[in-house]
């Protein structure tokens, strides 16, 4: 099959319908008529079901069979009186109203629903509940680790001639020496600071030297990589580790240029030798990801304490709403939770007397060893153990055994196993505490720390300001930073495990290094904007720069910057909409060879002005190789011409259009297959106003203005932060929440503070039925 | 690799588990059980190996026994070995010819039981050029991998690698096994971690089975606080709960049925500290024997410290260093009396094991673990002030390969390369040569079967 031919055959995928009634474009008025006319009587106005016809109207027909269904049976008595036209107008109506699952799920009433912790929340949770002993770790402003240079084979304080900061580590530095002041023939060379991996999973790494070298990562004491001996002509090494996305984690890599052993060097032997050459290389491949030199943006220069890191694989969490929560319950996900338990038992075991603050032949220890478990446990349940469970979890489960060592073991299982850890809020939830805890979970998908704790106890949360100011604390925290770091990858689909890669022959230079040159250069866009110093969500939709390196400006054209590294540069054409045309989402958003304006608008229509939209039924599309003369507007245009796709793909196309000046690879074009592009769009906004627009600036600056997508924001970010729907924490929610923002500068951080702030007291939910069995006499 | 208290680390147990603890799925049958089941396999003798390293050289004079032929009277070193006199050979005149990079202490090292030369790298001895690690496996290995290839003869683990003392620093002077050129294998030290890996996944299951009913108790308290839908969550989870529990009986009861050993209890609290060297001894004995009752390995290896070895004997009243005792020269005989101490000592170790050994009877076979077991006692250096490589100590033990025991034998000059090949031919893996082929042309080494 040719690869244009598959390429259409992809398009299937993407073929749209905007669900009617949620937004402006209401599209099934005929339904809607003939409905209320022909069935209401029996089904109800709302396909609730009346007393005739009891039975509410839902199921999990198709569109077509649906349609079918109702072409040949309905209405009762006439079968088969409607038209081909009319049955697909009511079955669709019916469909998108209330009978499909997803309008179930939507009409059902919202509700803050009791749920178990999420994968991320129960790693980081464990995590932090050790980080509480042991002290969270800092970011430091400064990129890159510490190097430190020693005219030594060791690390002798007195032959340190340089320390400096060294944004990454991948030096060749042949016969010469490293630093001035050093021999070529005899040195050592350790670099240390933290490690932010930007996502979850196994990270490989590698070193590459000729001479002796060992790498720690999290684990301060047993190295990653252990080449101290060198042996054989063997210049490269790696190790695996499993780490945490968003966290923190001391990194140290030692390399020497020496032999080990006793020291017999003879002086003037060695003076006639020539230096042997050194390189030093520090390198990764992230899951799913390309190896490349550790890069500058996920390293700091300062130190941080041991993490403990569950590496234990867990099934992931449901995200069938479009974010994750813990909604349910699977044997897979049990059985990770046990297995994860034991890990953390052991990992705490090992670890016990330095989290204790205590010796193995101290006195006290048993004591120590009693009044760390009391604070493991209540770190775990945020909150202070009540006097029965203090007794069952001291008492019986750590004086269980015999060796404290073994009971810290027991306690940390019962604690981490106990629905009190392992579900938000209950128990907990109400008061200042359960405030503490809806705060940490929005912002940080962990517990609270000390400070947070500290404000809960001293009864610091009970107005909304108290609140606020600790949220913007918490926004402003790594874990803060970490969690809306999440939330713009998958708004921007950074984080698809689908690998962007382009034809070799139409797109030469275009392989996975640069490729991951350009996620690297979107993600350091967003976060100078989210995370820099003017946090204003219309700066993501605006403007021109584009942060380069040197692969990028080989590429697209520009000047190779220096130093080497990400800068920002003005890439043809003029009136870019920021990083909505930044050439990853450009290439993203695109077929191996041509542009896709579907995938393009698709994306516009949903994640940036929340038009609620559904895959399509199956329809056979235009071979594209049967048009070779139309460009690529003008096959979609064809392509979705039929009354049936065009209702919905008046939206979606129009807006993909305006970025057709992006061929796909996200370069500027003025020409697709010998005719003139045209970059002209409109789309009908909710106010009933057409906007018309030409080009990505003039779209880009009707986004960054419009409140529908000031509202699709909030609401995307409101769903990843809370994990709960926005309709269960009242009606004025939207409304409240767009007017803080505008009238806050659209500042990011600020609005996710202020989600968090208004969740921290949900509505209290009413037990529905109260168990008979366990209701309280009274 | 020596902890400075009894605990030990959890990368450390893995790498030496060779899986990620994510491997590890927590309620499974373990791999081995099959054969216990197959009649054929149960029906066959186990064969098994022990190697096990003492180092720094030995005092031939009080050593090596004067003629060859049937054992007389042993001498001062071997002397605690008395009683398994009719079970011994010991083999004089096998040398370690491998040479190349590397002093003596670490060719004497990585070369015993690989017999192939070291790289080339940073690791420098007293002399000589520097070197890195050995170039290929060692025979341990080399016949566990037999073993393990085939579904009769294989275990849980395939080998166990257990250490007396061994320096926490990984070089040349302190692996002896290695699965392959530049990987050698650290030595379990600590006789708490071993037992984590032997018993850790039952131990594990009990702890989680004794926290399930306490939080299935919770659960239901909580499920009755919430309203219906929420409800539903809550007993999905505590019917998983109990699901486990059930599955942790049917397990426990599993395995109990078919291995049927009692777990070995340990002393707590011992530390890897010198003076503890004959506590430790005994309790990493006690736990190979128990391995082997268990059939959860083949091949042991038992390094005590490590080549250069720095043990202070002091509760036999040798305060100085073994290895500087080595160095002292045949004239210095208070020096000599406290080799000879030690490594009588060492003998007496060997002497514990041979008794407990022999005292259990081989499970679901004939006589006694000795009767089915090999045991190599061996040494990096022939004599520790000379540093040479002739006549490295290599003592016989057990009835493992049918050898012909009781006998002293004496061999001109023949590299060890041929002894590691006839091991391996013992345990039918017929190699054509092991580790440097140029010592290998002659074959095995002949005369061990009398």
């Amino acid at each position: 099959m040719p690869p244009l031919r598959a390429a259409w055959l992809f398009i299937l995928g993407v073929m749209i319908w905007v669900t009617p009634g949620l937004k402006a474009q209401e599209t099934a008025g005929a339904g809607d008529a003939l409905f209320a006319k022909q069935c209401a009587s029996c089904h109800g106005k709302q396909g609730e079901g009346t007393k005739r016809h009891g039975k509410p109207l839902g199921g999990e027909r198709s569109l077509a069979q649906l349609t079918k269904l109702i072409q040949e049976t309905m209405p009762e008595g006439q079968p088969g009186s409607l038209s081909p036209e009319e049955a697909q107008a009511v079955a669709a109506h019916v469909f998108d109203r209330f009978y499909s699952p997803t309008a179930q799920e939507r009409n059902a009433p919202a509700r803050v629903s009791v749920v178990r912790l999420t994968v991320p929340q129960f790693r980081n949770a464990v995590a932090d509940i050790i980080a509480g002993f042991r002290g969270h770790p800092g970011w430091s402003s400064e990129r890159g680790l510490k190097g430190d240079y020693f005219k030594s084979r060791n690390y002798r304080k007195e032959d340190l001639v340089v320390e400096r900061v060294d944004p990454v580590v991948d030096f060749d530095w042949g016969t010469e020496p490293p630093v001035q002041g050093i021999d070529a023939k005899q040195f050592a060379v350790r670099h240390r600071g933290s490690i932010r991996p930007p996502v979850t999973g196994e990270y490989q790494f590698i070193v590459r030297t000729e001479h002796a070298t060992r790498l720690f990562v999290n684990d301060t004491k047993n190295p990653v990589i252990d080449a101290w001996v060198k042996s054989g002509a063997d210049s490269e090494y790696s190790g695996t580790v499993f780490l945490v996305g968003g966290r923190i984690y001391p990194i140290r890599l030692e390399m020497s240029k020496a032999k080990q052993g006793v020291d017999d060097s003879n002086k003037k032997e060695q003076k006639a030798k020539p230096a042997a050459p050194a390189m030093l290389h520090l390198e990764w491949i992230p899951p799913k990801g390309f190896r490349q030199v550790v890069p500058e943006l996920c390293l700091a220069t300062n130190g941080s304490p041991e993490q403990l890191v569950l590496s234990t694989p867990f099934p992931p969490d449901d995200r069938s709403l479009g974010w994750e929560r813990g909604s349910t319950i699977s044997k897979a996900w049990y059985q990770a939770v046990v297995q994860a338990t034991v890990e953390a038992s052991a990992w705490v075991r090992e670890r016990a007397d330095e989290l204790a603050g205590t010796k193995p032949d101290a006195a006290d220890r048993k004591a120590k060893l009693r009044q760390f478990g009391k604070h493991f446990a209540e770190r775990a349940w945020r909150r202070p153990l009540e006097a029965a469970e203090e007794k069952f979890l001291l008492d019986t489960v750590f004086a269980s055994q015999s060796e404290p060592d073994a009971g810290i073991q027991r306690l940390v299982l019962a604690t981490l196993q106990s629905p009190a850890f392992l579900y938000q809020c209950v128990g907990n939830n109400e008061g200042p505490r359960a405030v503490a805890e809806r705060l940490a979970w929005t912002l940080w998908d962990s517990i609270p720390d000390m400070e947070l704790s500290k404000a809960a106890a001293e009864n610091r949360l009970s107005t909304p300001e108290q609140v606020r100011k600790q949220a913007e604390r918490m926004v402003a925290d790594p874990r803060g930073q970490a969690k809306l770091m999440g939330f713009f990858r998958h708004w921007l689909r950074l984080d698809q495990a689908t690998e962007l890669s382009k034809n070799a022959k139409r797109f030469p230079g275009f392989d996975p290094a640069l490729a991951d040159s350009l996620r690297q250069s979107l993600e350091l866009q967003v976060r100078e904007v989210v995370l820099g110093p003017k946090p204003d969500f219309r700066r993501l939709l605006t403007g021109d720069q584009v942060l380069v390196d040197e692969r990028m400006a080989a590429f697209y054209g520009a000047d190779l910057p220096t130093p080497p590294g990400f800068h920002p540069a003005i890439l043809p054409p003029e009136g870019r909409a920021g990083i909505l045309t930044h050439p990853f989402m450009m290439a993203n958003l695109a077929y191996n060879e041509e542009t896709s304006p579907i995938h393009r608008g698709v994306f516009i229509a949903k994640s940036l002005l929340g038009v609620a939209m559904r895959p399509p039924e199956a329809v056979a599309p235009l071979a594209a190789d049967l048009h070779p003369s139309l460009s690529t507007r003008e096959r979609v245009i064809l392509q979705t011409q039929p009354v049936a796709c065009s209702t919905c793909h008046s939206i979606v196309n129009p807006l993909g259009f305006a970025l057709e000046g992006f061929d796909a690879v996200g370069k500027p074009r003025t020409t697709d297959r010998d005719k003139p592009v045209l970059t002209a769009g409109e789309y009908l906004a909710r106010d009933g106003r057409s906007v018309r627009f030409s080009g990505p600036g003039e779209l880009g600056a009707f986004l960054a203005g419009s409140p529908e997508a000031h509202d699709a924001f909030i609401q995307h970010l409101f769903h990843h932060l809370a994990q709960q729907p926005e309709r269960a924490f009242g009606r004025g929610m939207p409304d409240d929440l767009r007017a803080h923002f505008q009238s806050n500068q659209f500042d990011i951080r600020k609005l996710a503070a202020e989600i968090a702030t208004r969740t921290a007291n949900p509505p209290r939910q009413v037990a529905a039925q109260p168990n008979p069995e366990t209701r309280n006499p009274r | 690799m020596t902890a400075n208290h009894p605990l030990f680390t959890r990368r450390d147990l893995l790498a030496r588990l060779g899986v990620s603890a994510a491997a590890l799925p927590f309620v499974t049958n373990l791999p081995g059980m099959a054969r216990a089941l197959n009649p054929v396999a149960a029906n066959a003798r186990k064969r098994r190996m022990v190697v096990i390293f003492t180092p720094n050289g030995v005092v031939p004079k009080d050593f090596w026994p004067d003629t060859e032929g049937p054992l007389e009277k042993l001498k001062a070193c071997l002397e605690p070995l008395t009683p398994f006199k009719d079970q011994l050979l010991t083999l004089h005149g096998v040398c370690d010819k491998v040479r190349g990079d590397g002093d003596a202490h670490m060719r004497g090292m990585g070369c015993l039981l690989t017999g192939v030369e070291l790289f080339p790298g940073n690791i420098q001895g007293g002399s000589d050029t520097p070197a890195g690690w050995a170039k290929g496996h060692s025979i341990d290995q080399e016949i566990r991998n037999h073993l393990q290839k085939d579904q009769a003869t294989r275990t849980r683990f395939g080998s166990l690698e257990f250490g007396v003392m061994v320096p926490e620093r990984a070089d040349t002077w302190t692996r002896m096994v290695y699965t392959g050129g530049n990987k050698p294998v650290a030595p379990v030290d600590n006789p708490y971690q071993m037992f984590k890996k032997l018993y850790g996944q039952a131990k594990d299951r009990a702890a989680v089975a004794s926290v399930l009913d306490g939080v299935a108790g919770d659960l239901k308290t909580l499920t009755g606080k919430l309203g219906t839908e929420d409800r539903r969550l809550l007993q999905e989870h505590a019917d998983m709960v109990r699901e486990m529990e059930r599955e942790i009986r049917e397990q426990a009861k599993d395995e109990g049925r078919k291995a049927g050993h009692p777990v070995p209890q340990l002393e707590p609290g011992v530390r890897a500290d010198n003076d503890q060297m004959p506590k430790l001894s005994r309790m990493q004995m006690d736990l190979l024997v128990a391995g082997m009752v268990a059939d959860f390995a083949r091949v042991f290896s038992f390094q005590y410290t490590n080549s250069v070895g720095m043990a202070r004997m002091r509760w036999l009243g040798v305060t100085e260093g073994h290895h500087e005792l080595s160095h002292e020269p045949d004239s210095n005989t208070a020096a000599m009396d406290k080799l000879v101490k030690i490594n009588n000592w060492f003998a007496g170790e060997i002497a514990y094991l041979l008794k407990r050994l022999r005292e259990t009877p081989e499970p679901g076979g004939q006589g006694s673990l000795l009767d089915n077991t090999l045991l190599v006692w061996t040494n990096e250096l022939g004599k520790g002030s000379s540093h040479t490589l002739d006549d490295i100590p290599f003592v016989l033990m057990g009835g493992g390969l049918d050898f012909k025991m009781g006998r002293a034998l004496k061999y001109k000059k023949v590299p060890h390369n041929r002894l590691l090949m006839a091991l391996a031919h013992g345990f039918g893996d017929e190699v054509k040569s092991f580790g440097n082929p140029n010592f290998c042309k002659d074959g095995p080494l002949t005369g061990l079967r009398g």
